[in-house]
């Protein structure tokens, strides 16, 4: 079993209309055995910044207090609000500094812009940026949420549009995997604000 | 092989221990309290590799309690919770990695609630609702996820570890013949024996 | 407790302790995303021009199907690059950085000897833990330069060169089409079916070709100089209807958008 797999996850984020998604499933898990059904996988950075963080649980706490210690100090040197793509960069850099031992998350980034362009990227887990256009998956699930986005993602989709496109995705994925599911949350990130929704998943 | 788990409702946990301490296949000790008080309404429960586990609380209780002295203040259960965990991952990167499973276990006085964490060996830590930590967790997690509701009073928890005592003795092929038990509650910490469940 | 401090330069080792205990214990350790990749350069009359292709992959899942693999190092260097896609990225960017404080420096326009010496020396110091194979080419006083540095620092000076899990299927229309002093178009068209060579024959490239034409003064780069796996308009559409995902009373319907105050809390 690789270390990616010990706790299971799920992340996926999607492009939209003038919007963008972010949805997690909330499983933690030691290998088989469920721990937490409730456990947080995507954070915000700031108002329109999210951040989803699949792999390894305990690099998951620590590479986001980190995060929000780095953009709290951002905010203080810089009197200004982190971008999206800023962002990016900053844990592109903090993963690549670990390039000889790295932390084992996946970092999947979804933002609003300054000028409300949507904004997504992924990374691997030593901080090689993936800007994508469409979506961006990771966890124990994204073999299938692939396959799910490849299908069900189109271009331009409004904001509950996207909300329906990104659970189902989700959903169906976490369903054919056994390492990730109990559960998920959706944010859907628009110019005036941000809609998270918990959504109704099967609990097996 | 520890038995080790707790159940919070909204304004108490209950935090369980065995008592026994064995060395390849002899029994060392059968009264030994494996939790830690970290504060008048902080309990630590630990497990994993002996030695490992004494000399990774002492040193959390040791900096706790200092830092209570300092500050004429106690920290709540979740900063509790932050920094244990933030020193045990440190120590996994150290030269000589501590392996212990933890359960927090706290009131929050400023907040008025209870609060229960999950921390492993490896320093992945969830806030939860019950918890279980090594073999008894295969066992346990299924009892209290059918009997669990988050409104779940004192007795009716009491109960439901009286379950789970059960089912470890008729399931479970390590016979612990006696448990810590600890309530903390809006009073702070006390002990309960076995036969007052 | 620890102080905040802010990071140092280099690379960080205090996961690696964790990471072998964690190796130990028996669970595989993961690999970081690879560029299966064919990536060319050749030199023409005029100048010389490189080319990639654009897919990124993670074991046998194509992770990005329109990445870029010419990476800018100076106005009249560029550089692709194959192998661990994180180690081509960085290294690429920070030879940038210091060829700019470089020329800076020195008031003139950084050679591509120099460029070629600082990217092997330092990939010479990782004796090839740095996975990067790169393909420099460059125009400076001395005219086009062509160079391929490996992994673990040695350099090829060559008038053509391929590199990559594409480079056999590359190198073999190089072999049979590239003649000295090649016209502009011609040099480009070599170039491109060279690409789609590897992009066709080889599994680990794919989707689109990227050119660059370096020239005396002047470096065109062209993304997407040709796609030949366009996808298709889908047939039908998967959209559902309003309504479709059940979910429990929106936790935040909507969060107003006032200045957030700094998250600090344990």
């Amino acid at each position: 079993m690789s270390i990616m797999q010990y706790n299971g996850s799920a992340i996926v984020a999607m492009a939209g209309k003038g919007c963008v998604a972010i949805a997690a499933d909330k499983r933690l898990g030691q290998r088989a055995l469920t721990v937490d059904t409730e456990f947080q996988k995507v954070f915000p950075i700031t108002d329109r910044t999210y951040i989803g963080l699949p792999g390894l649980a305990t690099d998951v706490k620590t590479l986001y207090d980190r995060f929000r210690m780095r953009v709290n100090l951002y905010k203080h040197n810089e009197e200004r609000t982190i971008e999206p793509k800023t962002f990016s960069h900053l844990v592109s850099h903090m993963l690549y500094e670990r390039r000889f031992g790295p932390y084992f998350v996946e970092p999947v980034v979804a933002g609003l812009d300054k000028n409300d362009e949507p904004y997504i990227c992924g990374m691997d887990l030593i901080g090689c940026i993936n800007f994508a256009k469409d979506f961006i998956v990771g966890g124990t699930a994204s073999d299938n949420l692939y396959g799910m986005c490849e299908s069900l993602w189109e271009p331009e989709l409004g904001p509950e549009d996207l909300f329906e496109t990104i659970s189902q995705a989700l959903l169906n994925a976490v369903d054919r995997d056994a390492l990730s599911g109990w559960g998920a949350v959706v944010h859907i990130i628009t110019p005036e604000g941000v809609i998270t929704r918990d959504l109704k998943g099967r609990m097996d | 092989m520890d038995a080790q788990f707790a159940i919070s409702g909204r304004d108490f946990v209950i935090s369980v221990t065995d008592k026994g301490v064995a060395r390849s296949i002899v029994k060392m000790k059968h009264n030994e309290d494996k939790t830690w008080q970290l504060s008048s309404h902080t309990l630590m429960s630990v497990s994993g590799e002996a030695g490992d586990t004494a000399n990774f609380s002492e040193y959390i209780q040791g900096n706790v309690r200092l830092y209570s002295m300092r500050n004429s203040q106690d920290l709540s259960p979740s900063e509790l919770a932050n920094f244990i965990r933030g020193e045990l991952a440190a120590a996994l990167r150290s030269r000589s990695p501590s392996q212990v499973n933890l359960l927090v276990a706290g009131y929050d006085k400023g907040k008025d609630e209870a609060a229960l964490y999950w921390i492993d060996y490896l320093s992945a830590m969830a806030k939860v609702p019950f918890a279980a930590h090594g073999y008894c967790g295969y066992f346990l997690y299924s009892v209290m996820d059918r009997e669990y509701t988050p409104e779940i009073t004192l007795e009716e928890a009491k109960a439901l570890i009286k379950k789970c005592f059960e089912v470890l003795k008729t399931r479970f092929i390590v016979d612990f013949a006696n448990y810590t038990i600890k309530v903390v509650d809006r009073n702070g910490t006390h002990e309960i024996r076995q036969d007052e469940l | 407790m620890a102080p905040l401090t802010e990071p140092s330069a280099g690379f960080k080792f205090d996961n690696v302790k964790r990471n072998q205990l964690l190796g130990d214990k028996g669970y595989k350790l993961p690999t970081a995303t690879k560029t299966g990749t064919t990536i060319v350069g050749l030199i023409f009359k005029d100048g010389l021009i490189l080319g990639a292709d654009t897919r990124a992959t993670a074991g046998p899942i194509v992770a990005d199907k329109n990445c870029e693999k010419i990476h800018y190092l100076a106005p009249n260097m560029y550089c692709c690059g194959a192998g661990t896609a994180a180690d081509t990225e960085f290294t690429t960017n920070m030879i940038s950085s210091q060829l700019a404080l470089h020329s800076l420096n020195t008031g003139r326009e950084v050679r591509v000897v120099a460029a070629m010496t600082m990217l092997k020396q330092y990939l010479y110091k990782y004796h090839g833990h740095v996975g990067a194979a790169l393909v420099l080419g460059g125009y400076d006083v001395t005219g086009p330069h062509l160079f391929t540095i490996y992994p673990h620092g040695s350099t090829d000076k060559l008038p053509y060169v391929t590199m990559g899990s594409g480079s056999l299927a590359a190198m073999s229309v190089f072999e049979s089409r590239w003649r000295p002093g090649m016209s502009r178009e011609e040099g480009i068209e070599v170039v491109k079916d060279a690409i789609e060579a590897g992009i066709f024959n080889d599994l680990g490239s794919g989707s689109n070709v990227d050119v660059c034409v370096i020239t005396k003064g002047n470096a065109e780069y062209l993304r997407n100089y040709s796609t030949p796996n366009e996808r298709v308009q889908k047939e039908q559409s998967y959209r559902f209807t309003p309504g479709t995902t059940e979910f429990y009373a929106p936790r935040v319907a909507r969060q107003a958008q006032e200045p957030a105050e700094m998250d600090t809390s344990a």
